[in-house]
């Protein structure tokens, strides 16, 4: 679904992802770790074409992201780690625009829309103006609108940030249950143990670099550590940062 | 092989339904709860529409009794330079908001990481930004005609063509404007300072030579007694080329006001292909470069730059010595920001360097000797215009400071320093710059025209009280209806709050230059009737003004500060 090859971005001198290659196959959940300024929402921005690589090619659904963008997005669903809502629309109109911007025919729209409504308990306050959400409530209807449209791919930044601890944990089923039933999943996240209690594969980017990547077992064998996620994150991370002083 | 894609949306009609929801909406939304602040809005949009129609309606007026030779000839020149003036300025306005709008906007964001399509959104914001800066051009425009048409008695279709006129001009400025700020974001060079700089250079330099064309005609026009009035009008050549979209407004609507039916349709025409087809281009080249232009802006990382203290950040510390340390640090925090952002005293330069030029241009007057009362009327227009940059440029850059605080405005509050004390520093600010501004515009321009002492002091009295009254208006009543929500200050300015603040100050700058200054130009213009006898009289006006000033310190400052203290974060 996924297919970035040697993909490179400078913002002017700086390098912010540096010759990145990476696959993720239909109806694999992938988190993607890394510090701050790692260079992962780059590389999401990169996904949903929102930014073009400086070098390389990124495909989505086998179309080029450059030159078949509008085809590529067709598939996509992007939540940012900020959402947007139009603050004069409900949220019932928000995600009926949605749904018309994706070209969904009017009764399947109408059903979906139900359907995301209840799946994230949107019924008390989906008609009021989207401008008196509280953050967990915009992050929410983000969601539903984000799955209302049956995306292939859906690009998560930071899902988690501002849900209760109930949301999080109905999230976390859900974006399993999604993974299950075939849709692609890209997950950015710095909340490890939701990489690691969800992801398929993982991969762990600092400085531009993507420094690991596959299953937890993968990369256990890589630090040479059988420690948790976080263990194996700070180490693989450490690594490089020495490598980079010392050289 | 891809994956199949569903069916492509009719992207317009989605964003039409979108457009017609956010405005039903808010439109509902102001009617239940924010319903004073509409009719405020149209209240005021009436009080400027009516103000500019009785000054129309006069100005004509005295056209038709007086007999003007060339009567015509002025007002179709008028028309030139009026469709010209708001044409550029639709220019400007049009370029800036859809700049923020096509590149900084979190929708667009969000809408480029949907597959809706480049040229659909660039259509949405296209109408979004021409709607929001053409407003002004119809409730200054609108009136002018509609002043002219009543004085020279023109046919009923007038009337009915003006708003075909104006909705198909607005169109041509917008479309170039749009088209030209996609291509800059997307061809600019590298070294965008030096491009600015060059840029700017050449506009100041062909603008220069423009002005001392118009300064000489205008000069010899009046020097001759109007003999020279044709060289005069031939300086707006620029204007009134076949070529150029204001002169075929003014040539249509001329032709309308004189009952020729085709003569005037034939320039609507012109206006309404030509818009159309600018638009349809900026369209197709929306749909070519927005995207790569995005990436383009977004992935345009610079150097590492360091920024250091700087001696103006010093200088701007002492000049405030009087206040505690605490609200010094706050000043220089907004005087760092506003040196830091060329945008803002970018205008302020050339607007001032265009009166500064003005006034030596008029200096040419005092040397060609003419009656020494003539300079009491340049200088007071030299006031008014000084007061009126003034208004426009605290309420662009001073009113929205509270509001820009917006969502980090709980740092503030949980700071040590009162609220008060928040609300003083950005007055002392505003004050000190604007002293500085107007006391040294009038100093200046009255110098260079060779005003007599008396007439500098009196100036210098009313400019500080007009510039302390102003700052502490926009100050204060920028506390006092802050905007949190909006982030983009000339959004803040052009919003119900920033009119408000606009016509209040203007309002302020009307009576103190009316109590203060007016009865001793009026004073001087007739002193040769009077036998060269000044009354006293001519001074009764000072205390007032002065009262007048100090309730515009005090009233506003007192209301925003009552009005920060109550606020929650």
């Amino acid at each position: 679904m996924i297919d970035i090859r040697n993909v490179s971005k400078l913002y002017g001198p700086k390098v912010a992802v540096q010759n990145l290659s990476l696959q993720v196959p239909k109806g694999e959940l992938f988190a993607f770790l890394g510090p701050n300024g790692a260079g992962k929402t780059t590389t999401i921005k990169m996904l949903c074409g929102l930014l073009f690589p400086s070098s390389g090619t990124v495909h989505v659904g086998g179309f080029d992201l450059q030159s078949e963008g509008d085809s590529a997005r067709a598939l996509i669903s992007y939540v940012p780690d900020q959402p947007f809502l139009y603050d004069k629309l409900t949220g019932r109109e928000f995600l009926k625009f949605t749904a018309d911007l994706y070209a969904m025919p009017t009764s399947k729209a109408e059903e979906k829309i139900e359907w995301a409504i209840d799946l994230f308990h949107l019924e008390e306050f989906v008609d009021d103006l989207t401008e008196r959400y509280s953050h967990g409530m915009r992050q929410r209807t983000v969601f539903a609108a984000a799955l209302v449209h049956d995306p292939k791919l859906l690009i998560a930044d930071e899902p988690t940030v501002g849900l209760d601890p109930k949301s999080i944990r109905e999230l976390k089923t859900l974006l399993r249950q999604l993974a299950d039933d075939g849709m692609t999943i890209f997950l950015s996240t710095h909340t490890l143990d939701i990489a690691q209690e969800l992801a398929d594969r993982i991969g762990i980017i600092d400085r531009g670099r993507l420094l690991g990547c596959g299953t937890m077992k993968d990369l256990q064998k890589q630090a040479s550590s059988d420690g948790n996620l976080e263990e194996l994150f700070l180490k693989i991370t450490e690594e490089v940062e020495n490598e980079t002083v010392g050289a | 092989m891809g994956i199949e894609i569903p069916i492509t949306a009719d992207q317009g009609l989605v964003f039409r339904r979108l457009r017609i929801a956010l405005f039903r909406n808010g439109l509902r939304l102001a009617l239940q709860s924010s319903r004073t602040r509409l009719f405020g809005t149209f209240a005021t949009c009436l009080i400027v529409a009516a103000f500019t129609f009785g000054v129309g309606i006069y100005l004509f007026d005295q056209l038709e009794k007086n007999k003007i030779p060339f009567k015509g000839a002025i007002v179709e020149a008028l028309f030139d330079l009026l469709f010209f003036t708001l044409g550029s300025m639709l220019l400007f306005s049009t370029g800036i908001i859809l700049y923020a709008s096509l590149f900084t906007s979190p929708e667009t964001r969000f809408l480029l990481c949907s597959p809706a399509r480049a040229d659909h959104i660039f259509a949405t914001k296209f109408q979004g930004a021409i709607a929001f800066s053409s407003w002004g051009f119809v409730v200054l425009g609108i009136p002018i005609f509609l002043a002219y048409g009543l004085v020279s008695g023109v046919p009923w279709y007038f009337y009915a063509l003006l708003p075909a006129y104006l909705l198909g001009f607005v169109l041509l400025p917008g479309s170039i404007s749009a088209g030209f700020c996609l291509l800059l974001v997307r061809y600019m060079p590298q070294n965008r300072r030096q491009f600015f700089i060059f840029v700017g250079l050449v506009v100041m330099a062909v603008g220069a030579i423009w002005l001392y064309k118009v300064g000489i005609g205008l000069n010899q026009s009046i020097a001759s007694n109007g003999r020279d009035l044709s060289d005069l009008i031939g300086q707006f050549d620029l204007f009134r080329s076949g070529l150029t979209p204001s002169h075929w407004m003014s040539r249509g609507v001329m032709a309308a006001a004189r009952g020729e039916i085709v003569g005037s349709l034939v320039p609507l025409a012109l206006v309404w292909s030509n818009g159309l087809v600018l638009f349809v281009m900026a369209t197709w080249l929306a749909k070519r470069v927005y995207r790569s232009a995005y990436n383009r802006l977004a992935g345009s990382g610079r150097g590492k730059k360091i920024y250091k203290a700087s001696r103006l950040d010093r200088l701007m510390e002492s000049l405030v010595y009087y206040l505690d340390p605490r609200t010094r640090v706050l000043v220089v925090k907004d005087f760092r920001t506003f040196r830091r952002d060329p945008t803002q005293w970018a205008l302020l330069i050339i607007f001032g360097l265009l009166m500064l030029f003005g006034a030596s241009n008029f200096r040419q007057y005092y040397a060609a000797d003419l009656a020494v009362m003539d300079k009491y009327a340049i200088s007071l227009v030299n006031l008014c215009g000084t007061a009126i940059l003034l208004c426009a440029g605290l309420s662009r850059f001073i009113f929205p400071l509270i509001s820009l605080e917006g969502r980090k405005f709980w740092i503030l509050g949980l700071t040590p320093i009162s609220r008060d004390q928040l609300l003083r520093g950005k007055f002392a600010f505003a004050a000190t710059g604007s002293l500085i501004i107007a006391d040294g515009l009038i100093l200046v321009s009255d110098l260079l025209i060779g005003v007599p002492w008396e007439g500098l002091l009196l100036h210098a009295v009313i400019a500080t009280i007009i510039a302390l009254g102003l700052s502490a208006i926009n100050v204060g009543l920028g506390a006092y209806m802050p905007n949190f929500r909006e982030t983009d200050p000339s959004k803040i300015v052009v919003g119900f709050s920033g009119t408000v603040n606009m016509v209040t100050g203007l309002g302020f700058i009307v009576l103190v230059i009316g109590l203060m200054a007016v009865p001793f130009h009026t004073a001087q213009l007739t002193k040769k009737m009077n036998d060269g006898q000044i009354s006293p009289w001519v001074f009764a006006g000072m205390p007032f003004g002065l009262v007048l000033g100090i309730l515009a310190v005090v009233l506003p400052m007192r209301a925003g500060a009552r009005s920060l203290r109550g606020m929650e974060f």
